[in-house]
């Protein structure tokens, strides 16, 4: 009877840690993805976003962008965005700090202006610059904002791909589920997008990998379908660099300000 | 070999193959009814339009640029208070929360989830405009109210100017071909939980969702509530007018194999199943009805006085043959007439009706004819008391004709003068007047919101990023300012809205700066930070152009009828025109304004429609007849009754709407069925050498019966349309009643006396 006790003891929890294995599973190839893109201390890019409404016309953006990689586990990067496009507003600058579970800290240079505007907004889940892009998922990768699960394998464009189920733990979030696929080279190729009513929204493609540093495999290319407006955006990354010795001091609020003098 | 011998060799042969008449119309009903599957659910207000349709076309445009029109709309009101109170602000936040969850919803919007900012110098922060309400003190209430009172994107968007009453405006992406079945069954439920949830609450759903869905449920209930009902009623009518329980299965099968074919058929030519449709069955049902009893009256006459079963038909058959065909084909040529408006579902409902009294003829000479051959009928027919009663009204007839005449004269003068008091509009606010739960949150909305419809206006810049340009929106500004002085608009919303609240609250939240800064750069700049600081589905996008070339202006119309509307229209357009340079916009669309234009020019296709059908009739009839004398006599009698009906329209309104239109057309050709058959008759009894007096006995003897008959069916069947929840057929059921009871009385009492008088003497 004992044994009997035993046996089945030992049975639930294989049961249990197989089923846990699946989001612990998940949860590893997600931090193993986003660790093997770490490690690239700051980099400086250009970026180019094309809107693609329905009826193919085309709207171009120019950004240009720094980061400072922030190895703290437990807090996210900073990132100054430079607006180059339309000339109406060049000059116009974002720095941010972003956290993993708490709203980012955000600072705006507005030169018509001539002012630094600190804005906090608790929700960001929404278009970014009219793109179908929405500021969250600049974080897409970022393992510790979700919850994951490992559902199987699939082939995606000959490659051997994880699939990944992972849900946003963020309050505010304009989704509830996404399915990814992730490649053995631990680099994401394509993730659906759930709406918050549980439906298709859209789907990001990324492209035109390239590896930097001969460690870092980065995606120049990032495109979006938004299977409800019809519309897309895509992403382009340009002039990329990594570990360029970015000072330290450029992305805090005084240099900002430096720019309102 | 003349007329009268071909049909009856024509009846004979039918009967030598009853057998094979009532298994092959049995085989063709099924196989062509069997289209009824591919009916298909209205599409709400879109389908009512045709797709080339300007104002139609306009609505499509504004689509392809900002995304669907179409908005869900919940309306909050609590029993007590304003919606300022913790329960009230709990259920809207929980609701718009829920909101989410509907089907094909792009955005959501409400005043818990309003963005709105603060401002503490240069730091601003934006969020929730009501956040964790179950910490909201009596003061942070009043506060709340007080703000919101102030916020041009609350006050008549999600909040009521006098707070009383508050809205959840759910944006539907709704894919091409989708009815709006889903996101509304969905919001139903959800108001039903609320409701139990929040008794002292009233949630109610509305929107241009909620109408549009309004014609296919106000299509399924009067199908579903009102046939078994007709049903019953002819099984009563037809049981009643021929005492005899196997002539009114007859008369049934006639009928019910009349109606499913054309249904039928209308699948198969892939008609929507819309409101004006549902009309179809009962029209087609009373001219079969008719029919039947036409037919079986005179046949079951005839048993009575001996005849055989067979003859009897026959006989029947030869009398009935010709006038049959008249009224199916008079029917279907001034229905038909619908064909010249403007609105799809009419057309639909015209020639699904056409089809009808086509099957409907067809059937009452063949198959009724062969059913009567094989089935056991004894006659009971009694003659009944009317022929004594037709009997005596002759002789009053003949004996006062001049004192008939003139007084129906004079009361024709009199209504005559009315007429001029009527004009020809139409409120297509009232289309659903008679669906409770539509009236109910209408008397909410509309006295608080004007109504739950929106208009847009699409300004166009025609450069990038034109919209940021302080000239375009001081101009918008302009526009506004003027439109909400007019009297059709309730509400203007415009992206300088947005821009003057940024320029505020970039300006330490002074009110001094609540305006259009004359810096493009700037506006550019504002809109950029404004963009990357909403949430999910709260973006510009259904406001402006990626390329920021145009922008949308959103309009809360009143209430208007087609008139006004088209007035306003108008007037809007001359400002464009002098005011707008250097800008552009093709002016405005929704709804609103694409309802009402509809109806006007539907209007002037009936007019034309009804001309057609009229003379066409006319002239059939004076052709039948063969006599210019005796068709120029019957143009009285099939007139007098439309000048009459809509005399009584004026006891009720002076507008005259494409309803009424419609039910003229529906209506002419069963009115001028009876004069055929009084006239025929008359003309026959003068052959006969009768005396005027006679020849008038002659007339009540033989059609008198019968009219009144077909007359007693007709006017029940168009009692039961009024039944029906969509007002448009209501008014269409109560016209065709009133045209059809005058119609008998003119032809009782004043086309008698006007034979008398005017007619040829033996």
């Amino acid at each position: 009877m004992k044994n009997i006790i035993i046996v089945l003891i030992i049975l639930i929890g294989t049961k249990l840690s197989i089923a846990e294995s699946l989001e612990e599973k998940g949860y590893n190839i997600a931090k193993s993805s986003y660790e093997s893109g770490r490690g690239f201390t700051d980099m400086i890019s250009d970026q180019l976003m094309i809107l693609i409404d329905p009826k193919g016309n085309k709207v171009t953006r120019e950004i240009s962008a720094k980061s400072l990689e922030n190895l703290d586990p437990y807090d996210g990067d900073k990132n100054i965005t430079y607006f180059e496009t339309p000339k109406d507003v060049e000059g116009t600058v974002m720095l941010s700090h972003t956290h993993i579970n708490e709203d980012d800290d955000q600072w705006l240079y507005l030169p018509a202006l001539t002012r630094v505007k600190r804005i906090s907004s608790s929700n960001k889940s929404g278009s970014f610059m009219g793109s179908e892009v929405a500021f969250e998922d600049f974080s897409a990768g970022d393992y510790r904002k979700y919850k994951w699960k490992y559902i199987g394998e699939e082939m995606y464009e000959g490659d051997l791909c994880y699939v990944l189920e992972s849900y946003p733990t963020y309050e505010n979030s304009g989704y509830t589920k996404r399915v990814g696929l992730t490649d053995e080279l631990l680099r994401a190729r394509k993730i659906d997008f759930y709406d918050r009513k549980g439906e298709l929204l859209k789907t990001v493609f990324f492209e035109d990998y390239n590896l930097y540093g001969d460690k870092i495999w980065m995606a120049d290319s990032m495109k979006v379908e938004n299977h409800q407006n019809k519309n897309a955006t895509i992403f382009q990354w340009q002039n990329r660099k990594l570990n360029v010795g970015l000072d330290k001091k450029d992305f805090e609020k005084s240099s900002l300000m430096r720019l309102a003098d | 070999m003349n007329f009268e011998n071909r049909i009856e060799n024509f009846a004979i042969t039918i009967l030598n193959h009853r057998i094979k008449v009532v298994f092959s119309a049995i085989i063709l009903i099924i196989l062509i009814s069997s289209g009824i599957r591919f009916l298909e659910t209205p599409s709400g207000y879109r389908g009512f339009v045709q797709d080339d349709f300007k104002y139609y076309q306009d609505i499509l445009e504004l689509e392809e640029k900002y995304g669907n029109i179409d908005v869900l709309t919940y309306v909050i009101k609590p029993n007590k208070g304003d919606i300022f109170q913790k329960n009230v602000l709990k259920l809207i936040d929980e609701l718009t929360e829920a909101s989410w969850q509907t089907p094909y919803s792009s955005r959501v919007s409400s005043i818990t989830n309003h963005q709105f900012t603060e401002v503490d110098g240069d730091d601003i922060s934006i969020d929730n405009f009501i956040i964790n309400v179950d910490g909201l003190t009596e003061e942070n209430l009043s506060n709340l109210r007080e703000l919101a009172k102030k916020e041009d994107s609350i006050v008549n968007f999600v909040m009521s100017e006098s707070t009383n009453v508050g809205l959840i405006n759910i944006n539907l992406e709704m894919p091409e071909d989708i009815a709006f079945k889903k996101p509304i069954d969905f919001a139903w439920n959800q108001k039903m939980i609320f409701e139990k949830k929040y008794p002292e609450i009233f949630v109610g759903v509305a929107g241009s969702a909620q109408f549009s869905h309004n014609f296919q449920s106000v299509a399924e209930a009067d199908a579903s509530k009102m046939y078994p009902g007709f049903l019953l009623l002819i099984i009563i009518l037809t049981y009643l007018l021929l005492r005899s329980v196997m002539s009114s299965l007859i008369a049934l099968l006639v009928i019910i194999f009349s109606i499913l074919p054309s249904l039928g058929s209308a699948g198969w030519f892939g008609f929507e199943a819309q409101p004006p449709l549902i009309a179809a069955p009962i029209i087609i049902l009373t001219i079969s009805l008719a029919h039947a009893i036409h037919m079986l009256s005179i046949a079951l006459t005839n048993m009575n006085e001996g005849m055989s079963k067979n003859d009897a038909i026959i006989d029947s058959l030869k009398i009935n043959f010709t006038p049959i065909f008249l009224t199916s084909f008079t029917t279907g040529v001034g229905i038909a007439g619908l064909n010249f408006g403007d609105i799809p579902a009419y057309s639909e409902m015209a020639n699904t009706v056409a089809v009808g009294a086509a099957f409907g003829f067809i059937l009452s000479v063949t198959l009724l004819p062969a059913l009567f051959s094989l089935l056991p009928i004894k006659s009971n027919y009694k003659e009944s008391r009317m022929l004594f009663f037709l009997k005596k009204l002759a002789s009053l007839i003949y004996k006062f004709k001049e004192r008939f005449v003139i007084i129906i004269s004079l009361i024709c003068i009199y209504v005559f003068s009315l007429l001029p008091n009527l004009y020809f509009d139409d409120y297509f606010g009232s289309y659903f007047d008679r669906v409770p739960e539509w009236v109910e949150v209408k008397d909410i909305v509309d006295p608080e919101f004007g109504s739950s419809f929106f208009t847009f206006a699409d300004i166009e810049t025609n450069e990038p990023n034109g919209i940021t340009n302080p000239e375009y929106l001081n101009k918008l500004d302009e526009f506004e300012k003027w439109l909400v002085q007019q009297e059709s608009v309730a509400d203007v919303s415009t992206v300088s809205d947005v821009v003057k609240n940024l320029h505020k609250n970039m300006n330490g939240g002074l009110e001094e700066y609540y305006k259009i800064p004359d810096n493009k750069a700037l506006i550019a700049q504002y809109f950029l930070m404004y963009e990357f600081s909403v949430p999910y589905g709260m973006d510009l996008k259904n406001q402006m152009t990626a390329d920021k070339s145009s922008s949308r202006m959103l309009i809360r119309t009143n209430y208007s009828t087609a008139i006004e509307t088209v007035a306003f229209n108008k007037e809007v357009n001359l400002w464009i025109e002098n005011n707008l340079k250097p800008f552009k916009t093709k002016g405005v669309a929704g709804i609103p304004i694409m309802m009402p234009h509809l109806f006007t020019e539907n209007t002037n296709g009936l007019l034309l429609g009804l001309l057609f059908s009229f003379s066409f009739i006319i002239l059939v009839v004076g052709l039948s007849l063969r006599s210019l004398r005796y068709g120029i006599i019957s143009v009285i009698p099939n007139v007098v009754p439309f000048i009459l009906g809509f005399g009584i329209l004026t006891l009720f309104t002076d507008m005259v709407t494409a309803s009424h239109q419609v039910a003229v057309l529906i209506s002419i050709g069963l009115v001028v069925d009876a004069t055929i058959h009084f006239l025929s008759k008359y003309q026959k009894a003068i052959s006969m050498k009768l005396k005027a007096d006679e020849a008038i006995q002659y007339c009540f003897k033989y059609v008198g019966y019968p009219i009144i008959i077909a007359s007693i069916c007709l006017f029940s069947g168009f009692i039961f349309l009024t039944q029906s929840l969509f007002f448009n057929n209501f008014v269409i059921g109560g016209m065709c009643a009133i045209i059809i009871i005058i119609a008998l009385l003119i032809d009782l009492l004043l086309l008698p006396a006007l034979l008398l008088i005017f007619g040829k003497k033996a």
